[in-house]
């Protein structure tokens, strides 16, 4: 081996030496929330978010020229660290603009903005989840329309994820009133064809050409407008109000609020302290 | 557009450099050049000696289309073969004469490229077309393209800036593109290049960080008009005007008056410095009077209006100024004492129409509060005022004097008060389009209502000064509609409702073309193509993104192309034509290695 081999060997040794240790050790970058879920730090955060935020976002972060922030998914699922470069950073290219605040400002926002993000698997909500379980699946009165990790129909919203989706607040008057809040994507909705046909299910996707419909017996319909003589959309909920007691109503609500695809601890890693972030 | 007809001319001036060195014909170019004729012209020369002139020329002649460079006049043509501005004249009838693609075969338009954004979000920008050459702007980013193929030519990035909001567009004179930065720069680039030529700080960011810029610049004779967004946030706004050859100031115009000026008066001694009324969209020019129609945004703080008891001038309103000096001339104020952040910022749009009768010089806007405006841009006085939501709860109607008949009790309160429209407004930046030959104004329009909230709070350096804000009411979803609007009596003459959704992120427009088509993008991603006169859709096509840009038509070699910035690229139709395979008599030769072919 000549000089030179030998020196690219070391120098390819050393790399490879230095990538293993690399990969052995990812660089620890925690960002956490020194506030977390204070109260008095949401309020703060709330004064601040009324300075600047809520001319876009809506004073309870319900959108209006900006985005909606409060109960939905993608903010549900940033992570803390990444709110804060949101906010620190503003979005490039975006009307959203970058802040000057000082860190504990941005913090305090953070703690606001979660504040309406509310997940019912972090509120401890109380109940017996086992008979809530059972009320579930019995009689396919639930379970009907609602599947839970494969069990369950279509017709009705996936809930194998509600308890991270959903604040107990939400979840308990989801189940009161049905017809308070409906899910993008489980609107009922009734088509007819030019040649006559009737279809009603659920509207998946609707565009101003094409729409789509599940219906009751789970079955798609990928429909043009252009073939369609009628639509009639519906505020209403399919889904009829249960007729529970209070202590069942208590346990269906302790059932629902632990479903989550996460573990409380796994969701708290990744959201709260940081450890990976929004792609 | 100056063309070159005789390629002798078009030599001796070198293709590169046309523009920069004296015409020997004496035309214009962008404005007095300086010295740098000289030391182009230097360059010019060496060229001449050091190659035959007649290789030379017939080097030139193979490689580049004929060129050409943007006269002041061409921006006063309606667009046709060229897109010139934001609005592709300086009316901002975004109207079209190009009529290839009609109601009769729009359904065969199909993709003809895309180009991909790098970084982008969602683009504001209408493309800039001059000559085949198509100019994209982006955050702090400017892309020229082949119009015909959608390849890139250059690219220039201001990497200094220290902002990054979105950007709308480029303007082009002479042989100059202009565009601003996020921070508040003018610049202007080489048309051919995109090397930069000057870079003009004026916003006052290093004393304000709120203020930035996203607006197309308008050029005009020799000038560069510009203005600021920041409204929201603490600002004096202002328009301003830059020589085109060497980005010196040449006037400013405050929207908000200062102490002595006529107006200072209706801010009830609010200090002027944090009053907003910021121009952050591009204006309008009408060269027979020689006057820029600039719109102005709210007043600050937005939602909070005791602390500014008046009619607080000349926030929501547009003001007539004089070019050469920045006078203002006359004004008009939509809303006054505004506390719904109703920023004028639609486009004001300048028709020359048979009014009421009269042959009249018209200034129409359909304005974010509601009501859609005829004025007479000579002096400012209401022709016509009308409502064009149906959702509308702040004024009964516009009176003979041109103020609104207010409905008392609707300003916003802590607890949050409905009214309509919503904050998004009526209309917003997004352009309308107006067709000489329907007399219809299209407009996309939202038929909603929010939820508005106030309160006091004292201005801090740094942060916003908005006095709260306004939000959607979960349970009443807005809905976008495209409207056709007859200019003679604001009646709405067809409509296209577009679906329902609990999302208002899109900010589509239109574009209307002598085709009897009105193109337009929807909330859904679509661009849509419709007969100009009923209303009727006759072609659409998914761009999977959401629209937040309004469409613009050209045409390179006779063939007529519709594009549009979707979120993050810019889609280019013309009509289908069949390929035709390359003749197998091309060879692409590398000059030094071997040729391969295959692998």
């Amino acid at each position: 081996m000549q000089i030179k081999d030998w020196i690219a060997f070391c120098l390819f040794t050393a790399l490879l030496v230095a990538s293993l240790v690399a990969q052995d050790k990812p660089p620890e970058k925690k960002i956490t929330n020194p506030f977390g879920k204070d109260n008095a730090a949401a309020e703060a955060g709330r004064a601040q978010f009324n300075s600047g935020c809520a001319v876009c976002h809506g004073p309870t972060g319900q959108g209006g020229r900006g985005s909606r922030l409060a109960d939905i998914e993608r903010v549900q699922k940033m992570a803390d660290a990444r709110m804060f470069e949101v906010i620190r950073e503003g979005v490039a290219g975006t009307q959203m603009p970058p802040s000057s605040l000082s860190d504990n400002q941005i913090w305090h926002m953070v703690s606001f903005i979660r504040s309406l993000n509310l997940s019912a698997v972090e509120q401890d909500v109380p109940g017996d989840s086992s008979a809530g379980e059972t009320l579930f699946f019995a009689g396919g009165q639930c379970s009907g329309c609602h599947m839970i990790r494969g069990r369950g129909g279509l017709i009705g919203p996936d809930l194998s994820n509600v308890g991270a989706r959903r604040s107990a607040d939400k979840l308990r008057k989801s189940i009161e009133t049905p017809d308070a809040f409906v899910e993008p994507g489980y609107a009922k909705v009734e088509v007819v064809t030019h040649a006559g046909e009737r279809i009603s299910g659920v509207t998946k996707n609707n565009s101003n050409y094409s729409i789509q419909v599940l219906d009751a017996q789970e079955k798609f319909h990928f429909l043009l407008k252009k073939d369609l003589k009628s639509i009639t959309h519906y505020k209403r909920s399919l889904m009829p109000t249960p007729s529970l007691s209070e202590a069942d109503r208590q346990n269906l609500l302790a059932y629902l609020s632990r479903q989550s695809l996460e573990t409380p601890a796994e969701r708290a890693r990744r959201i709260e302290h940081g450890k990976e972030t929004e792609p | 557009m100056k063309k070159t007809s005789s390629y002798g001319v078009w030599f001796s001036r070198t293709v590169w450099i046309k523009g920069l060195l004296p015409s020997p014909q004496g035309g214009r170019g962008a404005g007095g050049e300086g010295d740098r004729h000289a030391v182009v012209g230097c360059l010019a020369l060496r060229i001449q000696q050091t190659c035959s002139a007649s290789t030379f020329g017939l080097l030139l002649l193979l490689v580049l289309p004929l060129q050409a460079e943007v006269a002041f006049h061409d921006l006063l043509k309606m667009p046709a073969e060229n897109w010139l501005s934001y609005s592709g004249d300086l009316t901002a009838r975004r109207h079209s004469l190009l009529k290839q693609v009609n109601t009769a075969n729009v359904g065969n338009l199909v993709p003809a490229w895309v180009y991909h954004v790098k970084d982008s979000k969602r683009l504001q920008v209408t493309p800039v077309v001059a000559d085949g050459v198509m100019y994209v702007s982006h955050t702090n980013e400017v892309y020229a393209l082949d119009a015909r193929t959608g390849r890139q030519i250059w690219h220039y990035k201001y990497v200094q800036a220290k902002r990054h909001d979105g950007n709308r567009g480029v303007a082009v004179l002479g042989e100059r593109v202009f565009f601003v930065s996020s921070d508040a720069h003018l610049l202007a680039l080489h048309a051919k290049t995109g090397a930069l030529l000057w870079d003009k700080e004026y916003g006052g960011y290093e004393q304000n960080s709120q203020i930035s810029a996203t607006l197309a610049p308008l050029a005009i004779d020799g000038k560069v008009i510009v203005g600021v967004t920041g409204g929201d946030c603490g600002m004096r706004g202002f328009v301003d005007a830059y020589d085109a050859a060497t980005g010196k100031q040449l006037w400013r115009f405050y929207t908000i008056p200062g102490p002595g000026e006529p107006g200072f008066e209706s801010w009830g001694g609010h200090p002027i410095g944090i009053s907003g009324g910021g121009t952050w969209m591009t204006g309008t020019y009408d060269a027979s009077q020689n006057l820029l129609f600039w719109t102005v945004g709210n007043p600050g703080p937005d939602f909070y209006g005791e602390s500014r008891p008046g009619d607080n001038l000349y926030s929501d309103s547009v003001v007539a100024l004089d070019a050469n000096t920045g006078k203002l001339k006359w004004h008009y104020q939509f809303t006054p004492h505004d506390t719904h952040d109703w920023d004028a910022q639609e486009f004001p749009v300048l028709i020359d129409s048979i009014f009421q009768g009269k042959p009249r010089k018209l200034l129409v806007q359909a304005n974010r509060n509601g009501f859609f405006y005829v004025l007479d841009r000579t002096d400012g006085k209401v022709l016509l005022a009308k409502p064009f939501v149906k959702k509308m709860t702040w004024a009964r109607g516009i009176l003979p004097n041109g103020r609104p008949d207010v409905i008392p009790d609707m300003d916003p309160t802590p607890a949050g008060r409905i009214a309509c429209p919503g904050i998004k407004g009526a209309s917003n930046w997004f352009s309308p389009s107006y067709n000489p030959e329907t007399g219809l104004f299209y407009v996309i329009t939202i038929e909603q209502c929010d939820i508005y909230t106030t309160s006091a709070r004292p201005y801090k350096k740094g942060e916003c000064y908005d006095g709260t804000g306004a939000e959607a009411i979960p349970t009443e979803p807005g809905q976008f509609f495209l409207r056709a609007i007859d200019i003679q009596n604001g009646d709405i003459r067809w409509e296209i409702p577009m679906v329902v959704k609990d999302t208002m992120d899109p900010w589509p427009g239109t574009v209307s073309t002598a085709g009897g088509l009105v193109f337009f993008g929807d909330n859904e991603g679509y661009l849509s193509a419709a007969d100009a006169r009923t209303g009727k859709v006759l072609w659409h096509f998914n761009t999977g993104q959401l629209i937040t840009a309004s469409p613009m038509t050209y045409s390179v070699n006779g063939k007529q192309y519709v594009a549009l910035a979707s979120a993050t690229d810019v889609f280019c139709f013309g009509l289908f034509e069949p390929m035709s395979p390359a003749p197998v008599t091309l060879k692409e030769n590398y000059e030094g290695s071997e040729a391969k072919q295959g692998n």
